[in-house]
Protein backbone atom coordinates (compact mmCIF):
# COMPACT_ATOMS: atom_id res chain seq x y z
CA UNK A 1 0.00 0.00 0.00
CA UNK A 2 1.49 3.26 -1.04
CA UNK A 3 1.36 5.96 1.56
CA UNK A 4 1.49 9.67 1.16
CA UNK A 5 4.19 12.00 2.36
CA UNK A 6 3.33 13.34 5.77
CA UNK A 7 3.52 17.05 6.52
CA UNK A 8 2.51 18.39 9.93
CA UNK A 9 0.84 21.74 10.57
CA UNK A 10 1.74 23.48 13.82
CA UNK A 11 -0.11 26.56 14.99
CA UNK A 12 1.73 28.79 17.46
CA UNK A 13 1.22 32.21 18.98
CA UNK A 14 3.83 33.63 16.60
CA UNK A 15 2.38 32.07 13.44
CA UNK A 16 1.99 28.87 11.43
CA UNK A 17 4.64 26.30 10.63
CA UNK A 18 4.84 23.23 8.41
CA UNK A 19 7.10 20.29 9.14
CA UNK A 20 8.22 17.57 6.74
CA UNK A 21 8.20 14.14 8.33
CA UNK A 22 10.94 11.76 7.25
CA UNK A 23 10.53 7.98 6.98
CA UNK A 24 6.78 8.04 7.17
CA UNK A 25 6.39 4.67 5.42
CA UNK A 26 6.13 2.69 8.61
CA UNK A 27 3.78 4.45 10.96
CA UNK A 28 3.71 1.65 13.52
CA UNK A 29 7.44 1.53 14.15
CA UNK A 30 7.62 5.26 13.97
CA UNK A 31 5.19 5.74 16.82
CA UNK A 32 7.71 4.14 19.19
CA UNK A 33 10.75 5.87 17.76
CA UNK A 34 8.93 9.20 17.85
CA UNK A 35 8.07 8.67 21.49
CA UNK A 36 11.73 8.20 22.30
CA UNK A 37 12.97 10.91 19.98
CA UNK A 38 10.60 13.52 21.38
CA UNK A 39 12.95 13.86 24.34
CA UNK A 40 15.98 14.57 22.20
CA UNK A 41 16.10 17.49 19.79
CA UNK A 42 18.98 15.92 17.85
CA UNK A 43 16.94 12.81 17.08
CA UNK A 44 13.64 14.58 16.69
CA UNK A 45 15.10 17.14 14.27
CA UNK A 46 15.91 14.26 11.93
CA UNK A 47 12.33 12.97 11.94
CA UNK A 48 10.66 16.35 11.74
CA UNK A 49 12.13 19.14 9.63
CA UNK A 50 10.82 22.68 9.47
CA UNK A 51 9.57 23.20 5.93
CA UNK A 52 8.04 26.66 6.10
CA UNK A 53 6.97 29.27 8.57
CA UNK A 54 4.40 32.06 8.31
CA UNK A 55 4.58 34.60 11.14
CA UNK A 56 1.62 36.76 12.07
CA UNK A 57 2.37 40.34 11.09
CA UNK A 58 0.45 42.12 13.83
CA UNK A 59 -1.19 41.32 17.16
CA UNK A 60 -4.57 41.93 15.51
CA UNK A 61 -3.63 39.44 12.82
CA UNK A 62 -2.75 36.84 15.47
CA UNK A 63 -6.00 37.41 17.34
CA UNK A 64 -8.14 36.99 14.21
CA UNK A 65 -6.31 33.77 13.41
CA UNK A 66 -6.56 32.20 16.86
CA UNK A 67 -10.26 33.10 17.03
CA UNK A 68 -10.92 31.15 13.84
CA UNK A 69 -8.52 28.27 14.42
CA UNK A 70 -9.88 27.61 17.92
CA UNK A 71 -13.34 27.21 16.37
CA UNK A 72 -12.05 24.84 13.68
CA UNK A 73 -12.33 27.35 10.82
CA UNK A 74 -9.61 28.10 8.30
CA UNK A 75 -8.36 31.69 8.16
CA UNK A 76 -7.35 33.19 4.81
CA UNK A 77 -3.73 33.44 5.93
CA UNK A 78 -3.57 29.72 6.66
CA UNK A 79 -5.18 28.90 3.32
CA UNK A 80 -2.58 30.98 1.45
CA UNK A 81 0.20 29.40 3.47
CA UNK A 82 -0.95 25.84 2.72
CA UNK A 83 -1.53 26.58 -0.98
CA UNK A 84 1.94 28.08 -1.30
CA UNK A 85 3.80 25.20 0.30
CA UNK A 86 1.82 22.07 -0.48
CA UNK A 87 1.33 20.47 -3.91
CA UNK A 88 -2.03 21.23 -5.47
CA UNK A 89 -4.47 18.40 -6.03
CA UNK A 90 -7.76 18.26 -7.91
CA UNK A 91 -9.47 16.41 -5.08
CA UNK A 92 -8.76 15.08 -1.59
CA UNK A 93 -8.41 11.57 -3.04
CA UNK A 94 -5.67 12.66 -5.43
CA UNK A 95 -3.78 14.53 -2.73
CA UNK A 96 -0.10 13.55 -2.73
CA UNK A 97 0.49 14.56 0.86
CA UNK A 98 -1.26 13.90 4.10
CA UNK A 99 -1.42 16.88 6.41
CA UNK A 100 -1.17 16.13 10.12
CA UNK A 101 -3.38 18.48 12.10
CA UNK A 102 -4.21 19.01 15.80
CA UNK A 103 -7.94 19.33 15.40
CA UNK A 104 -10.36 17.16 13.45
CA UNK A 105 -12.66 20.08 12.63
CA UNK A 106 -9.89 22.25 11.23
CA UNK A 107 -8.77 19.20 9.21
CA UNK A 108 -12.22 18.94 7.65
CA UNK A 109 -12.19 22.62 6.73
CA UNK A 110 -8.75 22.26 5.15
CA UNK A 111 -9.71 19.13 3.20
CA UNK A 112 -12.77 20.89 1.83
CA UNK A 113 -11.07 24.10 0.75
CA UNK A 114 -7.50 23.10 -0.17
CA UNK A 115 -8.11 19.45 -1.17
CA UNK A 116 -5.49 18.00 1.13
CA UNK A 117 -6.04 14.79 3.01
CA UNK A 118 -5.88 15.50 6.76
CA UNK A 119 -5.17 13.23 9.69
CA UNK A 120 -5.21 13.96 13.40
CA UNK A 121 -4.70 10.42 14.70
CA UNK A 122 -1.94 7.82 15.18
CA UNK A 123 1.53 9.28 14.99
CA UNK A 124 0.33 12.86 14.43
CA UNK A 125 -0.43 13.84 18.05
CA UNK A 126 2.99 12.46 19.08
CA UNK A 127 4.74 14.48 16.39
CA UNK A 128 2.89 17.59 17.50
CA UNK A 129 3.97 16.93 21.10
CA UNK A 130 7.54 16.80 19.84
CA UNK A 131 7.19 20.00 17.84
CA UNK A 132 5.59 21.74 20.82
CA UNK A 133 8.53 20.61 22.94
CA UNK A 134 11.29 21.81 20.63
CA UNK A 135 9.57 24.47 18.51
CA UNK A 136 11.62 27.47 19.63
CA UNK A 137 14.85 25.57 18.90
CA UNK A 138 13.88 24.26 15.49
CA UNK A 139 14.62 27.44 13.56
CA UNK A 140 17.30 30.07 13.99
CA UNK A 141 14.79 32.93 13.82
CA UNK A 142 13.00 31.61 16.91
CA UNK A 143 13.86 32.05 20.56
CA UNK A 144 12.20 30.98 23.81
CA UNK A 145 11.63 34.58 24.86
CA UNK A 146 10.11 35.48 21.50
CA UNK A 147 7.66 32.58 21.61
CA UNK A 148 6.76 33.26 25.24
CA UNK A 149 6.18 36.97 24.63
CA UNK A 150 3.84 36.09 21.79
CA UNK A 151 1.93 33.68 24.04
CA UNK A 152 1.62 36.34 26.73
CA UNK A 153 0.36 39.02 24.36
CA UNK A 154 -2.03 36.72 22.53
CA UNK A 155 -3.28 35.13 25.77
CA UNK A 156 -4.26 38.55 27.07
CA UNK A 157 -5.95 39.72 23.88
CA UNK A 158 -7.77 36.40 23.35
CA UNK A 159 -9.01 36.33 26.95
CA UNK A 160 -9.93 40.01 27.07
CA UNK A 161 -12.03 39.59 23.96
CA UNK A 162 -13.82 36.59 25.50
CA UNK A 163 -14.76 38.54 28.61
CA UNK A 164 -15.61 41.72 26.76
CA UNK A 165 -18.27 40.21 24.57
CA UNK A 166 -19.93 38.33 27.37
CA UNK A 167 -23.59 39.35 27.42
CA UNK A 168 -24.11 37.85 30.86
CA UNK A 169 -21.99 40.47 32.55
CA UNK A 170 -23.67 41.81 35.62
CA UNK A 171 -21.53 44.82 36.34
CA UNK A 172 -22.27 46.88 33.24
CA UNK A 173 -22.25 50.54 34.22
CA UNK A 174 -25.27 52.63 33.36
CA UNK A 175 -24.17 56.14 32.53
CA UNK B 1 -7.67 45.94 55.01
CA UNK B 2 -4.52 47.78 53.94
CA UNK B 3 -2.47 44.67 54.19
CA UNK B 4 -0.34 45.56 57.19
CA UNK B 5 3.32 44.76 56.84
CA UNK B 6 4.50 47.89 58.60
CA UNK B 7 6.03 47.80 62.04
CA UNK B 8 6.73 44.80 64.16
CA UNK B 9 8.38 43.11 61.22
CA UNK B 10 11.71 42.94 63.04
CA UNK B 11 10.64 39.88 65.00
CA UNK B 12 9.60 37.97 61.89
CA UNK B 13 12.20 35.71 60.36
CA UNK B 14 11.52 34.25 56.93
CA UNK B 15 13.21 31.00 56.01
CA UNK B 16 13.03 28.89 52.86
CA UNK B 17 10.59 26.00 52.89
CA UNK B 18 11.64 22.56 51.72
CA UNK B 19 9.74 23.26 48.47
CA UNK B 20 11.63 25.65 46.18
CA UNK B 21 10.09 29.13 45.97
CA UNK B 22 7.99 28.64 49.11
CA UNK B 23 8.92 30.28 52.43
CA UNK B 24 7.92 30.12 56.07
CA UNK B 25 7.52 33.29 58.13
CA UNK B 26 8.35 32.60 61.75
CA UNK B 27 6.74 35.14 64.04
CA UNK B 28 4.11 35.02 66.73
CA UNK B 29 2.38 32.53 64.48
CA UNK B 30 4.06 30.70 61.63
CA UNK B 31 2.75 31.40 58.16
CA UNK B 32 3.35 30.02 54.69
CA UNK B 33 4.48 32.86 52.39
CA UNK B 34 5.74 33.51 48.87
CA UNK B 35 8.12 36.23 47.71
CA UNK B 36 5.94 39.02 46.31
CA UNK B 37 6.90 39.70 42.70
CA UNK B 38 4.87 42.93 42.79
CA UNK B 39 5.96 44.49 46.11
CA UNK B 40 3.52 46.91 47.73
CA UNK B 41 0.41 45.18 46.45
CA UNK B 42 -1.89 42.48 47.70
CA UNK B 43 -3.97 40.48 45.24
CA UNK B 44 -6.95 39.51 47.39
CA UNK B 45 -6.42 41.37 50.65
CA UNK B 46 -3.81 38.94 51.98
CA UNK B 47 -1.28 40.19 54.54
CA UNK B 48 2.16 41.24 53.42
CA UNK B 49 5.33 40.89 55.47
CA UNK B 50 8.30 43.11 54.83
CA UNK B 51 11.66 41.80 55.96
CA UNK B 52 15.11 43.38 56.03
CA UNK B 53 17.44 41.83 53.53
CA UNK B 54 21.12 42.38 52.81
CA UNK B 55 22.48 45.94 52.41
CA UNK B 56 19.50 47.70 53.93
CA UNK B 57 17.20 46.37 51.23
CA UNK B 58 13.71 45.15 52.05
CA UNK B 59 11.93 42.19 50.57
CA UNK B 60 8.23 41.57 50.77
CA UNK B 61 6.39 38.29 51.18
CA UNK B 62 2.67 37.54 50.90
CA UNK B 63 0.87 35.25 53.32
CA UNK B 64 -0.55 32.15 51.66
CA UNK B 65 -3.70 31.01 53.45
CA UNK B 66 -4.28 27.21 53.47
CA UNK B 67 -8.00 27.76 54.07
CA UNK B 68 -8.19 29.62 50.77
CA UNK B 69 -5.77 27.61 48.67
CA UNK B 70 -5.70 23.84 48.21
CA UNK B 71 -2.10 23.94 47.10
CA UNK B 72 -1.12 25.73 50.32
CA UNK B 73 -3.17 23.18 52.29
CA UNK B 74 -1.32 20.35 50.53
CA UNK B 75 2.05 21.92 51.36
CA UNK B 76 1.16 22.33 55.02
CA UNK B 77 -0.27 18.80 54.96
CA UNK B 78 3.25 17.65 54.13
CA UNK B 79 3.24 16.53 50.50
CA UNK B 80 6.49 15.04 49.34
CA UNK B 81 6.82 17.34 46.32
CA UNK B 82 4.65 19.89 44.53
CA UNK B 83 6.72 19.43 41.36
CA UNK B 84 6.86 23.13 40.61
CA UNK B 85 9.49 25.62 41.67
CA UNK B 86 11.62 28.49 40.37
CA UNK B 87 11.73 28.32 36.55
CA UNK B 88 8.88 25.82 36.13
CA UNK B 89 6.25 26.05 33.45
CA UNK B 90 2.87 25.26 34.97
CA UNK B 91 -0.49 24.72 33.28
CA UNK B 92 -3.07 25.69 35.89
CA UNK B 93 -6.62 24.43 35.21
CA UNK B 94 -9.44 26.05 37.17
CA UNK B 95 -7.59 29.29 37.88
CA UNK B 96 -10.70 31.07 39.24
CA UNK B 97 -9.92 34.67 40.23
CA UNK B 98 -6.22 33.90 40.35
CA UNK B 99 -5.59 33.97 44.10
CA UNK B 100 -3.60 30.72 44.21
CA UNK B 101 -2.28 31.44 40.71
CA UNK B 102 -0.63 34.60 42.07
CA UNK B 103 1.27 32.52 44.64
CA UNK B 104 2.27 29.98 42.01
CA UNK B 105 3.49 32.91 39.89
CA UNK B 106 5.57 34.07 42.87
CA UNK B 107 7.10 30.67 43.41
CA UNK B 108 8.00 29.94 39.77
CA UNK B 109 9.52 33.42 39.62
CA UNK B 110 10.60 35.46 36.61
CA UNK B 111 12.06 32.47 34.78
CA UNK B 112 8.88 30.43 35.12
CA UNK B 113 5.48 30.77 33.49
CA UNK B 114 1.94 29.99 34.58
CA UNK B 115 -0.67 29.28 31.89
CA UNK B 116 -3.88 29.92 33.82
CA UNK B 117 -7.09 28.49 32.35
CA UNK B 118 -10.49 29.59 33.66
CA UNK B 119 -13.87 29.22 31.96
CA UNK B 120 -16.01 31.54 34.06
CA UNK B 121 -15.99 35.05 32.65
CA UNK B 122 -16.79 36.60 35.97
CA UNK B 123 -13.70 35.27 37.75
CA UNK B 124 -11.76 35.42 34.49
CA UNK B 125 -12.03 39.18 34.66
CA UNK B 126 -10.17 39.22 38.01
CA UNK B 127 -7.67 36.72 36.65
CA UNK B 128 -6.88 38.97 33.68
CA UNK B 129 -6.43 41.98 35.97
CA UNK B 130 -4.08 40.06 38.25
CA UNK B 131 -2.10 38.88 35.20
CA UNK B 132 -1.65 42.48 34.00
CA UNK B 133 0.71 43.03 36.91
CA UNK B 134 2.40 39.64 36.77
CA UNK B 135 3.97 39.11 33.38
CA UNK B 136 4.69 35.46 34.09
CA UNK B 137 0.96 34.66 34.11
CA UNK B 138 -0.78 34.01 30.79
CA UNK B 139 -4.54 34.21 31.28
CA UNK B 140 -6.64 31.88 29.13
CA UNK B 141 -10.40 32.30 29.33
CA UNK B 142 -11.53 29.02 27.81
CA UNK B 143 -13.07 25.66 28.66
CA UNK B 144 -10.38 23.26 29.89
CA UNK B 145 -12.45 20.44 28.30
CA UNK B 146 -11.29 21.69 24.91
CA UNK B 147 -7.51 22.06 25.08
CA UNK B 148 -7.32 22.33 21.28
CA UNK B 149 -8.96 25.75 21.57
CA UNK B 150 -5.94 27.15 23.39
CA UNK B 151 -3.26 25.03 21.73
CA UNK B 152 -1.71 28.12 20.12
CA UNK B 153 -1.02 29.61 23.56
CA UNK B 154 0.50 26.75 25.53
CA UNK B 155 3.92 25.04 25.17
CA UNK B 156 4.96 21.74 26.77
CA UNK B 157 4.83 22.23 30.53
CA UNK B 158 6.56 20.65 33.54
CA UNK B 159 3.46 20.38 35.69
CA UNK B 160 -0.32 20.51 35.43
CA UNK B 161 -2.17 21.70 38.49
CA UNK B 162 -5.94 21.13 38.41
CA UNK B 163 -8.66 22.43 40.68
CA UNK B 164 -11.62 22.29 38.29
CA UNK B 165 -14.24 20.66 40.56
CA UNK B 166 -16.01 18.92 37.68
CA UNK B 167 -17.38 15.36 37.65
CA UNK B 168 -15.17 14.54 34.64
CA UNK B 169 -12.07 16.31 35.96
CA UNK B 170 -9.69 13.36 35.58
CA UNK B 171 -10.61 13.17 31.90
CA UNK B 172 -10.07 16.94 31.61
CA UNK B 173 -6.58 16.65 33.12
CA UNK B 174 -5.77 13.66 30.89
CA UNK B 175 -6.79 15.55 27.75
CA UNK B 176 -4.55 18.44 28.73
CA UNK B 177 -1.69 16.12 29.65
CA UNK B 178 -1.85 14.38 26.25
CA UNK B 179 -1.47 17.77 24.59
CA UNK B 180 0.82 19.75 26.86
CA UNK B 181 2.51 17.71 29.60
CA UNK B 182 6.08 16.56 29.04
CA UNK B 183 6.92 12.89 29.31
CA UNK B 184 7.66 12.31 32.98
CA UNK B 185 6.06 15.63 33.82
CA UNK B 186 3.86 15.79 36.89
CA UNK B 187 0.23 16.43 37.70
CA UNK B 188 -1.23 17.75 40.94
CA UNK B 189 -5.00 17.30 41.13
CA UNK B 190 -7.29 18.54 43.85
CA UNK B 191 -10.38 16.34 44.15
CA UNK B 192 -13.53 17.44 45.93
CA UNK B 193 -15.42 14.20 46.52
CA UNK B 194 -18.89 15.75 46.47
CA UNK B 195 -18.26 17.30 43.04
CA UNK B 196 -17.77 13.86 41.54
CA UNK B 197 -20.26 11.77 43.48
CA UNK B 198 -22.09 13.20 46.46
CA UNK B 199 -23.59 9.82 47.47
CA UNK B 200 -20.47 7.64 47.66
CA UNK B 201 -18.00 7.84 50.57
CA UNK B 202 -15.10 10.21 49.87
CA UNK B 203 -12.47 7.46 50.06
CA UNK B 204 -14.30 5.43 47.40
CA UNK B 205 -14.48 8.48 45.12
CA UNK B 206 -10.73 9.13 45.47
CA UNK B 207 -9.95 5.47 44.73
CA UNK B 208 -12.13 5.52 41.62
CA UNK B 209 -10.41 8.68 40.35
CA UNK B 210 -6.99 7.11 40.88
CA UNK B 211 -8.11 4.14 38.77
CA UNK B 212 -9.16 6.51 35.99
CA UNK B 213 -5.73 8.18 36.09
CA UNK B 214 -3.93 4.86 35.70
CA UNK B 215 -5.89 4.21 32.50
CA UNK B 216 -4.49 7.48 31.05
CA UNK B 217 -0.75 6.90 31.54
CA UNK B 218 -0.96 8.97 34.71
CA UNK B 219 0.85 7.16 37.51
CA UNK B 220 -0.21 8.35 40.97
CA UNK B 221 2.70 8.82 43.39
CA UNK B 222 0.98 10.16 46.48
CA UNK B 223 -2.44 10.99 47.84
CA UNK B 224 -3.23 13.24 50.75
CA UNK B 225 -6.45 14.50 52.31
CA UNK B 226 -6.68 18.21 52.94
CA UNK B 227 -7.91 17.99 56.55
CA UNK B 228 -8.18 20.18 58.58
CA UNK B 229 -8.33 22.88 55.89
CA UNK B 230 -10.92 21.29 53.59
CA UNK B 231 -13.46 18.55 54.12
CA UNK B 232 -13.60 15.47 51.88
CA UNK B 233 -10.90 16.83 49.64
CA UNK B 234 -7.80 15.01 48.47
CA UNK B 235 -4.80 15.94 46.43
CA UNK B 236 -3.38 13.31 44.10
CA UNK B 237 0.09 13.84 42.69
CA UNK B 238 1.71 11.70 40.03
CA UNK B 239 3.90 11.26 36.98
CA UNK B 240 2.69 11.38 33.40
CA UNK B 241 4.09 8.69 31.10
CA UNK B 242 6.57 7.34 33.65
CA UNK B 243 9.65 5.63 32.19
CA UNK B 244 8.81 2.03 31.35
CA UNK B 245 10.51 -0.61 33.47
CA UNK B 246 11.44 -3.01 30.65
CA UNK B 247 13.80 -0.49 29.03
CA UNK B 248 17.53 -1.19 29.32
Amino acid sequence: MATNDLVVLYEAAIGYALFDVAESEDIGIQLDSVQDAVQDLGKFGKICKLKAIMPFRTAQDALENINMVSEGMMPELLKDFLETHLPKAASVKKSKVTLGVSDYKLGQAIAEEVHIKCDHTGVVPELIRGIRMHFSKMHKSLKDTLVEKAQLGLGHSYSRAKVKFNVHRVDNMII
Amino acid sequence: GRGGGRGGSKQVIVEPHRHGGVFLARGKEDALVTLNTTPGESVYGEKRISVDAAEGQKVEYRVWNPFRSKLAAAILGGVDSIHMGPGSKVLYLGAASGTTVSHVADLVGKDGLVYAVEFSHRSGRDLINMAKKRTNVIPIIEDARHPHKYRMLVPMVDCIFADVAQPDQTRIVALNAHNFLKNQGHFVISIKASCIDSTAPAEAVFAAEVQKMKAEKMKPLEQLTLEPYERDHAVVIGTYRPPSKNKK
